[in-house]
């Protein structure tokens, strides 16, 4: 059986996941703050998360339910997270 | 086309049961993050002057190597996929050498904090930092020794490509402590 349809979208997966985790640790470097830098950083956080969720866990192939649960999760901790930050400006 | 990723009757990955323990971790983790928020809009200034002593090249580095580490686990699932016991070996050995790089690069960090006088009571912030990331790396270390218990079961050949729950049982849980760490890096290390 041949590996290279599954394992090539997942080398793509792990170097972008790299690149962002890159992105995420410049932004804190610069030290910007402000709700438009966090609003970047969560969602840029929740698209990390799908990207593990559907191509290392496998769940873009499995029932939709399941991998709709945990995007509901991963939307509503990101969410919330944003909502604590707004209300502290 | 037949994709290593099909699963039968498009059922979760691995035994059911770890799905279930996996969700009530991520409940766990979920309260733990928002409870961090939320205390955080009461005191921002602490947590923003607090968060400044943090090492962020640690909190990245670790971040690249959990992610890396998970990778390694996908390439041991589908090695096993395939039947290749000596493959998924080798990749479950680098994916736990990972999670050790982890705990090492954590340690450091650890010992960094309390050198400096810093503990659970030093502030709001510190008990958060330490007891969230604490609790995560007590996760990082039973995630070892489930990918060890695997890894010890696929050397012996106790895994084939048709039976290989186990492998994926363990891979799952890895990518659950990985997924809570993207989220961990960003909230503790990098947003004020």
């Amino acid at each position: 059986m041949n590996t290279t349809p599954f394992i090539r979208p997942c080398t793509v997966i792990w170097l972008l996941l790299i690149a962002l985790t890159g992105v995420t640790y410049l932004v804190g470097q610069a030290g910007v703050s402000g709700m438009a830098i966090v609003g970047f950083v969560l969602i840029t956080t929740l698209f990390k998360s799908q990207m593990v969720v559907d191509h290392f866990m496998g769940l873009k192939h499995v029932r939709p339910f399941w991998r709709a649960l945990l995007f509901a999760y991963l939307l509503l901790v990101c969410g919330m997270i944003g909502v604590a930050y707004y209300i502290s400006l | 086309m037949d994709t290593l990723a099909q699963h039968d009757n498009d059922s979760l990955p691995g035994d059911f049961a770890i799905w279930i323990f996996i969700f009530a971790e991520l409940l766990v983790f979920g309260v733990f993050f928002l409870a961090y928020a939320f205390s955080r809009a009461n005191n921002v200034e602490l947590f923003n002057e607090s968060q400044m002593q943090l090492d962020r090249i640690a909190g990245a580095a670790n971040t690249l190597v959990l992610i890396t580490s998970s990778y390694f686990v996908v390439r041991a699932v589908a090695a096993i996929r395939t039947g290749n016991s000596t493959r998924c070996v080798h990749w479950l050995l680098a994916a736990i050498a990972m999670g050790g790089v982890f705990l090492v690069i954590k340690l450091f960090e650890f010992g960094d904090k309390f050198s400096a006088g810093i503990s659970l009571s030093t502030n709001t912030f510190f008990m958060f930092y330490l007891s969230l990331t604490f609790f995560h790396f007590m996760h990082v270390i039973l995630g070892m020794v489930i990918l060890a218990a695997v890894l010890f079961k696929a050397r012996s050949g106790g895994y084939s490509a048709q039976e290989h729950t186990g492998v994926e049982t363990g891979a799952s849980y890895w990518h659950m402590v990985d997924l809570v760490w993207l989220i961990l890096f960003p909230l503790v290390y990098v947003i004020h």
